[in-house]
């Protein structure tokens, strides 16, 4: 039965999107996209109920052929496309990866280690490709509807098939089939970039395929050499070995920071937003991104502690900074959204690669809610660009007195991952406490000044954001909700609802969802305590401020739309000058002169991971 | 001693008045002048309650009433919650009504002020965290009572960072050199300048509870030694009147290079060096 399940999860949305792709019928899309999300979702909660210990499994021999197969010939299409798009480099780093790949089959052992491993970690990212990821692509089959219906089919038919890559990619044990997995994201998300067909995106869809293909190939390295030494084939062989060289687990992660668009490879998502906004959205919530996270709480266990771990903590904190820092002088809103995600994803790395119970889990809350958050925020975007045509943050000027509702989801994404007493929020204040914890004990001493430095950015970066939109000129009253087509609406709808419902009982998702995650990666509960108050060790937010908070925060401005005071009203005072009003924000480009900077520092962090982190030196 | 907290937080706006009657006052002798009576920021506040409530719309008004709660809020979260670091962050919301007050109305003024409001956030808030893990770190709890029990005086071993925390007052109560937020000759008040009557006194008040959320704050910084904690808070409060009257304003880009560039490290090297020594 649960055999069954994993095999529907992973298998339905290829399916799906198969039907979706040859029918090219916006019915058809939208029942099957809804069929994805209900299947998908109940899919998942069965399993995070029936999965308590790890479940393996053992594919017939033929799959494995056969994604070897797949592999080359996927590799010979990236070599086809750098020779089509005459990028060479695109090419070159597809013959290395064939050249490593034709290496690891010579010399890889027979192994009886199974393929597929199933743990409480898999099903969480199932629930949150399922959840999230189906939503978007309903959302994706109206949208396609403004922007070019008759290619609907195709577009709606590569996010599905994404969503059933990575369901797969989480379920591998094997890390070829990682690896083939790994490269397949890669192709989707280029084939997703380049789907507008122009010069800039072709360009950008490149990009984001050579930066990619690194990560694929330090995987093949890392393989290569754990087959070498220990015979390692699959992930969970890591952890019978106890004297393990660092080289695997460095260039494993690696991968992950390249996938997670670290600095010195982040422009490949930053150049992913010249495609059609869902396919943002689906790169920065449930897909393609979230690799890496995962990854990272893969590795967790083997590198936690390690100089490779250290490393990895200092690049990413300087990462989460200075991606935060550059976001605000970015005026494009999708940009800016990028960036945050950039900046959120080293936070997660950052707090996967501690891995103490705690910070684990604070990594698996983020993942969570910023998924969440971030489609929800890409969405909007989509709405914006399609209904409002606005792009760049100057375009949101006043805008909520034209559409209150999509500034209120605008207003709840920025908030829930920053303000108190959101999911996101209760993240960083554990990540914040716990690291004080460790400060105490004198290790990893610099991470609490990342963390209140970048907090202290992100939270003005939003506001600043948030600034433009709200600034209205008449009665709120008097301005009508807008109306959208539902297919935009239900989506947002059911992401804002789960933030509300998770910021209220955010201890109830510690206790029952979160820390058993936590416990089956490393084998350890955090010990939250019971009840509606977040309470550990000797931290604790008491329920009552919460829902106070949470009154604040998101009533005030639900009331703030119908409230009228009936006093008289007055112009604005501008001391009388006759200055017709012109609102801006900052844009702060002193940051253009240190950009450059701060990409050379950080390319510099990430060789020294893999040098000094891989143990070369 | 939580009947006491409990107390004090509710009395705290009336509190937070009186520091700023003392201000006025201290101020103007400073300056060889006779001052106002101690309690004319409630004479003020009295009269503001009779004056003609105008608006520019309601949610202009409100978000001036939410600053207002939403501070008071933070007090209290501070005085009687179980966890410092939260009640720093609730301010950090109340601010962000504030300045969404300010931003909410066709004012350049009111816009202005809103965004150097955020600015002051982005300089300010990351001390304040640093103040609540040096507190964590030198007694050991996030918890007031915690840190008004325990045996360590957190001023010993963070007097780095608690100068910091004392420049950081300024910026926060937004007194020169960094009044750059309400600047009333170059702003008229910044994100208040829209507020009138019944409306400005929410906003006037909860910059009073500003007093005592920092005031609470430095005051912890004597850990169990009450006495050492009030000299604390009156050499702050006096020291940061005398800069009011010594200094001329400066720009943004000097707070924020002042701030980043000097208290930030101060801080942080204090809270690094103490992790590293014992």
């Amino acid at each position: 039965m649960i055999a069954a399940e994993i095999l529907a999860s992973i298998l339905l949305p290829w399916i799906s999107a198969l039907v979706i792709y040859v029918l090219n019928n916006h019915r058809v899309s939208v029942f099957l996209t809804v069929l994805n999300f209900v299947i998908l979702t109940i899919i998942g909660l069965h399993l995070w109920f029936s999965v308590n210990n790890p479940i393996t499994l053992h594919p017939p021999h033929l799959v494995d052929w056969l994604l070897l197969v797949y592999d080359y010939g996927l590799l010979l299409y990236f070599f086809k496309q750098g020779i089509e798009n005459r990028n060479p480099l695109v090419s070159v780093l597809a013959v290395i990866q064939i050249f490593l790949l034709s290496w690891v089959v010579l010399i890889r052992p027979h192994s009886e280690v199974p393929n597929i491993y199933i743990d409480k970690l898999t099903v969480f990212m199932y629930l949150i490709v399922g959840f999230v990821g189906s939503l978007i692509t309903l959302f994706a089959t109206r949208y396609m509807q403004d922007e070019n219906p008759v290619r609907e089919g195709e577009f709606v038919a590569i996010l599905v098939w994404f969503l059933g890559v990575m369901n797969f990619i989480v379920s591998v044990n094997n890390i070829e089939w990682f690896f083939a997995l790994f490269e397949t994201t890669t192709l989707a998300s280029y084939l997703l970039i380049r789907f507008r067909g122009d010069t800039v995106s072709v360009n950008n869809a490149l990009l984001a395929l050579w930066m990619n293909q690194i990560g694929g190939i330090t995987i093949l390295l890392a393989l290569l050499f754990a087959i070498h030494k220990y015979g390692i084939t699959h992930f969970s062989q890591f952890g019978e070995h106890t004297q393990l060289a660092l080289f695997p687990l460095a260039f494993l992660s690696a991968a992950a920071l390249v996938k997670g668009a670290q600095m010195p490879f982040h422009r490949w998502l930053l150049g992913a937003m010249v495609a059609p906004t869902p396919v943002s959205a689906i790169l920065h919530s449930a897909t393609m991104v979230k690799v890496a996270p995962y990854l990272i709480l893969r590795l967790s266990p083997f590198i936690k502690g390690t100089l490779l771990a250290k490393l990895i903590v200092v690049f990413t904190g300087f990462v989460f900074v200075v991606t935060a820092l550059l976001a605000l002088n970015e005026t494009h809103f999708k940009r800016i959204l990028a960036y945050s995600t950039i900046s959120l994803l080293s936070l997660m790395m950052l707090a996967g690669t501690i891995g103490t119970p705690i910070t684990i889990t604070v990594a698996l809350m983020l993942i969570a809610f910023h998924a969440v958050a971030k489609a929800l925020l890409f969405l909007e975007a989509g709405v914006l660009e399609k209904r409002y045509h606005a792009k760049t943050i100057y375009d949101l000027k006043h805008i909520i007195n034209k559409a209150p509702l999509t500034v209120f989801f605008i207003l709840v994404g920025f908030l829930s991952m920053t303000m108190v007493p959101f999911a996101m929020f209760v993240a960083k204040w554990l990540m914040i406490s716990e690291m004080s914890e460790l400060l105490s004990k004198a290790s990893y001493i610099i991470t609490v000044a990342i963390l209140a430095i970048g907090g202290a950015i992100l939270t003005v970066l939003y506001l600043k954001i948030l600034g433009l939109t709200i600034n209205r000129d008449e009665e709120s009253f008097r301005v009508k909700i807008e109306k959208l087509p539902s297919l935009y609406t239900i989506p947002n709808v059911i992401y804002v609802v789960l933030i509300l419902i998770a910021t209220l009982f955010i201890n109830t998702f510690l206790v029952y969802f979160f820390a058993p995650i936590t416990q089956s990666i490393i084998g350890y509960i955090p010990p939250f305590c019971e009840g509606l108050s977040v309470c550990i060790k000797n931290l604790q937010l008491p329920f009552w401020q919460i829902i106070i908070a949470f009154f604040f925060v998101v009533f005030f401005p639900i009331i703030a739309h119908y409230i009228h005071f009936k006093t008289d009203r007055t112009a604005e005072y501008s001391c009388g000058e006759p200055v017709k009003p012109r609102i801006s924000t900052y844009n702060m480009v002193c940051l253009n002169k240190v950009s450059t900077y701060f990409e050379s520092i950080s390319l510099a962090l990430f060789v020294l991971v893999l040098v000094i982190g891989g143990g070369m030196l | 001693m939580k009947g006491i907290l409990f107390t004090f937080a509710l009395l705290s706006p009336i509190i937070g008045g009186l520091i700023y009657g003392l201000e006025r006052k201290f101020k103007a002798r400073m300056q060889n002048r006779q001052g106002p009576p101690i309690l004319q920021p409630f004479y003020d506040f009295f009269k503001l309650t009779d004056k003609r409530a105008l608006q520019v719309h309601s949610f202009h008004s409100l978000m001036g009433i939410a600053f207002f709660v939403a501070a008071w809020f933070a007090v209290f979260a501070l005085l009687i919650g179980p966890n410092i670091l939260i009640a720093i962050f609730l301010h950090v919301l109340a601010l962000l009504f504030f300045t969404a007050g300010g931003f909410s109305v066709k004012s350049p003024y009111s816009v202005m002020g809103a965004l150097r409001e955020l600015a002051h956030i982005l300089a300010a808030e990351p001390i304040l965290v640093f103040a609540a893990i040096a507190l964590y770190l030198s007694t050991g709890s996030w918890n007031i009572e915690g840190i008004l029990t325990s045996n360590t005086v957190p001023i010993l071993q963070m007097p780095l960072l608690f100068c910091a925390l004392v420049l950081t007052v300024p910026i926060l109560l937004k007194r020169s050199p960094f009044d750059i937020s309400e600047a009333h000759q170059e702003i008229i008040g910044g994100a208040e300048i829209e507020y009138s009557g019944l409306f400005y006194e929410a906003v006037y008040t909860a910059k009073w509870l500003e007093y005592i959320f920092i005031g609470v704050i430095v005051f912890l910084f004597g850990g169990s030694n009450y006495l050492l904690g009030a000299l604390l808070v009156a050499a702050t409060f006096l020291f940061v009147w005398l800069l009011d009257n010594a200094t001329t304003r400066l720009t943004i880009h000097y707070m924020m290079k002042f701030a980043w560039g000097i208290l930030l490290p101060l801080a942080a090297f204090n809270i690094f060096w103490v992790a590293i020594w014992r």
